[in-house]
């Protein structure tokens, strides 16, 4: 039962989930022939939910709207459900961390920030050729120089953004 | 198994895996950053090791891959797109505390401010598709 309860209830120790993550790279591979990606899904949404389906590149890259990319998407959403009804964390709730918790905005404000930084994340990873996972974890399991050098920028937008948000909005430390 | 099934049941697993971990939560994202947590870096750096260990196995033991066919690697040219990209993306990473992935996790955690890097994500890839239409080589 401890083993259960290590894997369903209790947090995983960092490496236990890289492990799971990292198997994700070659699994998808052998299964469906298929690299490991995410933000690519994001042009299926787009599709569904904006009216975009006479833009060029949404046509020739999108032709079936819900393709296995929107069900990824639909699984990573369901799978932290499960987790965090396992781990019996499960409820509705406005916090964001040291975010919510140090700035103390009004809800609108707040929601203003977070859609501004999907903005910043959705536009940056369609220029960049992918995201996190297609890049920084596929790409660079590879070694593909092109993954090497967008996560390093990847990695220097962070420490910039992070740092100044740090800093004007939430009081320097914490 | 088809491949839409396929890529639900290993969708579940990746955001399982990615909430058990933190992935999900704003302050290992940005504490990655600010140099206070490193967790998520550990979990990246065992990915990527798991990853490129995997697939040299997968290239020794597994070829071809199970429908048959020859094994294709998937490959992005190297181009300066990377690096503009990278750091806009790199902000949004470091403003809202989650990446394309994460931010599916914690809508599923019931993270209501997810919800908003979500919809931002989706018009972030509209202004894209935009900006594409009058500059082919984006």
């Amino acid at each position: 039962m401890f083993i259960l309860r290590s894997i369903f209830v209790e947090p995983w120790p960092f490496w236990a989930g890289g492990v799971i993550i990292g198997l994700l790279v070659p699994l998808l591979y052998y299964y469906f022939n298929t690299a490991l990606g995410v933000s690519t899904g994001y042009g299926n949404l787009v599709k569904i939910f904006l009216p975009a389906k006479n833009l060029q590149w949404i046509k020739t890259k999108y032709v079936e709207t819900f393709s296995w990319r929107v069900y990824f998407i639909i699984g990573i959403i369901l799978g932290g459900l499960l987790s965090s009804i396992l781990s019996g964390n499960l409820g509705i709730t406005t916090e964001m961390g040291r975010f919510t918790a140090i700035a103390q905005w009004p809800g609108v404000l707040n929601a203003v920030f977070f859609f501004a930084g999907g903005i910043l994340l959705g536009l940056g990873a369609r220029i960049a050729g992918g995201c996190t996972s297609g890049h920084s974890i596929h790409g660079i399991a590879n070694l593909h120089i092109s993954s090497i050098l967008a996560t390093i920028f990847f990695i220097i937008g962070g420490i910039i953004a992070a740092n100044i948000v740090r800093s004007l909005f939430l009081g320097g430390a914490w | 198994m088809n491949k839409k099934s396929g890529f639900l049941v290993f969708g579940v697993l990746f955001g399982f895996a990615l909430s058990r971990v933190g992935a999900s939560e704003y302050d290992l994202i940005v504490g990655m950053f600010t140099g206070q947590d490193y967790t998520l870096v550990g979990v990246m750096v065992t990915a990527i090791i798991v990853g490129a260990l995997g697939m040299q196995v997968l290239k020794k033991f597994a070829q071809p891959v199970k429908s048959g066919e020859p094994l294709k690697i998937s490959y992005k040219e190297l181009n300066k797109w990377s690096i503009p990209g990278g750091l806009i993306f790199g902000l949004g990473w470091g403003i809202s505390g989650a990446c394309p992935g994460t931010v599916l996790a914690q809508i599923g955690e019931g993270k209501i401010f997810g919800l908003f890097t979500f919809a931002g994500m989706i018009c972030g890839t509209y202004i894209y598709a935009r900006l594409k239409e009058n500059n082919s080589e984006l």
